[in-house]
């Protein structure tokens, strides 16, 4: 077995004339207690979600010091709530969150510096072990910032943290490796020991990385097979024609129910577009506004100017998916105008013009209202998005981070994986 | 202390910190699904047809009265009340009849009709397809055709069934509602039961900018959505 390099005369240099790359690992080490404390909230947030309930989480550059995020606005809750937060989804309920893995090697880049802080004397085979450990959080940053930028559409401000400490400790790593001054003597460490060494070193971190890795995967609780024995569509066929197919080659039968103006629908038409077992669904969408304009199962409107936006859809017909990407978009700036319908209707009019003759008209709020009665015939409860594989509902509480097991299950049960 | 004997021990205290917190964090998620589960799932409110306060018990025995003799109940292939029938199943006089449908005056409309005619005129098929289309969560659509008394009590009960299915017909055309049998409450009364009265003029009409007398009001189909569960 390796042992870790050792104070070496020969090799090192005395302490005292290096004071500056010590300082620097000072500071690297601050960077990655940070890191420790950002990538240790967003795996405390995601796994308190595990008990498949709704929770507050931090959004906060200073975590602690700003209220949490309850209503799940933030850009936190959409990057925790994205298909992007975890990895082998379909593998167990709700996956394993990035933010585990980036724990332990932030703690294992914090064991590091402290660990030559304790020394004596540091050498550039050191160093240049911690410049490459450095890299990999900075590399994995600038994935997941691409990814918030272009997939998820927002950034959130734990990741935000993390991606400073990531870049901080490279920074410091490099600058404490460049200071540190090279071995005196001519003949340099065999190249052997140097990959032995970091081949010690790289085990140490693989377990940093592994041990929270495999307690998470050991103590989560497991998912019974009683919670998919749900209630199914007692009249799932179309006998109204207010059904919209979504184009897909799947196979298997599934029926989203959902209202454009929802935040939720959005965000699970999104995951859902997202997960590699969509494509063995052939979905249909089934509109439920909330919205008391023509909802009278809703006191108040909970999205308002969804009414209009639902008969917009049906009214585009083949190009209704269109109509849906478009009110996904806008939908915070339609809510806002939908407590005036005129203003909706303007609005719809001038983004589609060949809608201006159907929408508001009373074919189409009839088949609002037949949408409607899709869903009392069927004794649905009053919330959306739902969504019925095979004529069986996706339990509510799997409808984020366990969808992918969930389907996973539901298809594997009717043989119609593909995988 | 030994550096090596160090480097150990500072590795295994990190390895123990961060196995700690997840442990405690994953059981901590476990214990509170484990209790949930031993808890009643919360309410969420049921997808239902609307009940409203008007539909008060005597209300409901007299609309499954009207609605199961008319056909719309039972499925049955016999649908639409004539005005005998009517008379029976209400149980009541004209006038307690057209008292029934008193709540509903922000709801109902009345179609009117020239004299000694069963066309729908542009004014009436605006009103009709409005009125239908606005059903929000109603069960039952209710078409009531009238006569003027002028002209024989045959003549009349022929013109008012005329006018009835005039209006069940225009809707059949424009909703194409599956359903549509199961849901309108076809009755003619011709010039025999439950004339409207001069309060009815207050109504929404089709032809609201024109004067309005009883002969005018009960050339008419009365149509209305039913906002009761049955």
């Amino acid at each position: 077995m390796f042992r870790p390099e050792m104070p070496n005369p020969d090799s090192g240099h005395p302490q005292d004339s290096h004071a500056t790359p010590r300082k620097t690992l000072i500071v690297f080490a601050a960077f990655a207690l940070v890191g420790v404390v950002f990538a240790g909230v967003s795996s405390y947030d995601f796994i308190a979600h595990l008990d498949r309930q709704v929770h507050a989480i931090t959004c906060s550059i200073v975590p602690g010091l700003a209220a949490p995020d309850a209503n799940g606005s933030s850009g936190c809750h959409a990057v925790l709530m994205s298909p992007y937060s975890s990895v082998l989804r379909d593998f167990t309920w709700g996956g394993l969150p990035i933010a585990l893995p980036a724990l332990g090697v932030f703690a294992f880049l914090l064991f590091r510096a402290v660990d030559l802080l304790l020394r004596r004397k540091m050498s550039r085979r050191e160093t240049s072990f911690t410049v490459a450990a450095a890299l990999l959080p900075v590399l994995t940053s600038l994935v997941y910032a691409i990814i918030s930028a272009t997939r998820i559409g927002t950034f959130c401000k734990v990741c935000i943290g993390i991606y400073v400490s990531s870049l901080g400790v490279l920074v410091t790593a490099v600058v404490a490796h460049v200071l540190t001054p090279p071995p005196t003597t001519a003949a340099g460490p065999a190249k052997g020991s140097l990959l032995g060494l970091w081949g010690f070193y790289f085990v140490e971190g693989l377990a940093m990385v592994a041990l929270p890795v495999l307690l998470y995967l050991v103590l989560k609780p497991a998912y019974p097979d009683s919670l998919l024995q749900t209630s199914g569509l007692r009249h799932a066929e179309d006998k109204y024609g207010v059904m919209i197919d979504l184009p897909g080659a799947g196979r298997v039968p599934a029926v989203e129910v959902l209202d454009p103006l929802c935040p939720a629908c959005k965000a699970f038409s999104e995951r859902l577009a997202v997960s590699d077992l969509a494509g063995d669904l052939q979905v249909k969408l089934v509109l439920f506004p909330l919205d008391k304009e023509c909802n009278w199962m809703v006191g108040e409107s909970l999205h308002p100017g969804a009414c209009a936006v639902s008969e917009a859809m049906l009214c585009a017909g083949d190009k209704a998916r269109d109509v849906l990407a478009w009110a996904f978009e806008n939908q915070a700036q339609l809510r806002t105008l939908g407590v005036s319908q005129a203003a909706v209707y303007a609005r719809i009019k001038q983004d589609f013009p060949s809608l201006a003759g159907c929408v508001g008209g009373a074919v189409v709020r009839a088949r609002i209202n037949k949408s409607l009665r899709w869903i009392v015939a069927n004794s649905l409860p009053v919330l959306t998005p739902q969504l019925f594989v095979r004529n069986q509902k996706i339990p509510d509480e799997d409808t984020d981070l366990g969808l992918d097991y969930v389907l996973s299950r539901m298809l594997a049960s009717t043989g119609e994986v593909r995988r | 202390m030994n550096t090596g004997r160090a480097h150990m021990i500072l590795m295994l205290v990190t390895l123990a910190a961060v196995g700690l917190s997840v442990s405690l964090w994953t059981r901590s998620a476990a214990g509170r699904l484990a209790e949930s589960r031993g808890k009643a799932a919360p309410e969420v409110a049921t997808a239902s047809a609307s009940d409203m306060n008007y539909c008060t018990g005597d209300l409901k025995v007299i609309l499954k009265r009207v609605l199961t003799s008319c056909g719309l109940v039972s499925g049955g292939s016999s649908r639409g009340c004539q005005p005998l029938q009517a008379r029976q199943v209400a149980s009541m006089s004209g006038g307690d009849f057209n008292a029934l449908f008193a709540p509903l005056s922000g709801r109902a409309a009345i179609l009117q009709f020239d004299r000694d005619s069963s066309d729908l005129d542009q004014s009436a098929v605006e009103l009709l397809e409005k009125s239908f289309a606005d059903r929000r969560g109603a069960s039952y659509f209710f078409v009531v055709s009238r006569a003027s008394p002028e002209g024989s009590v045959e003549h009349n009960r022929d013109l008012s069934h005329r006018r009835g299915s005039i209006v069940l017909d225009a809707i059949k055309a424009k909703f194409q509602d599956p359903d549509i049998d199961q849901e309108v409450g076809l009755l003619w009364l011709g010039e025999e039961f439950a004339q409207l009265d001069q309060q009815f003029c207050q109504w929404q009409r089709s032809r609201s900018s024109e004067p309005c007398n009883s002969a005018d009001l009960n050339r008419s189909s009365f149509i209305a959505w039913i906002d009761c569960r049955l």
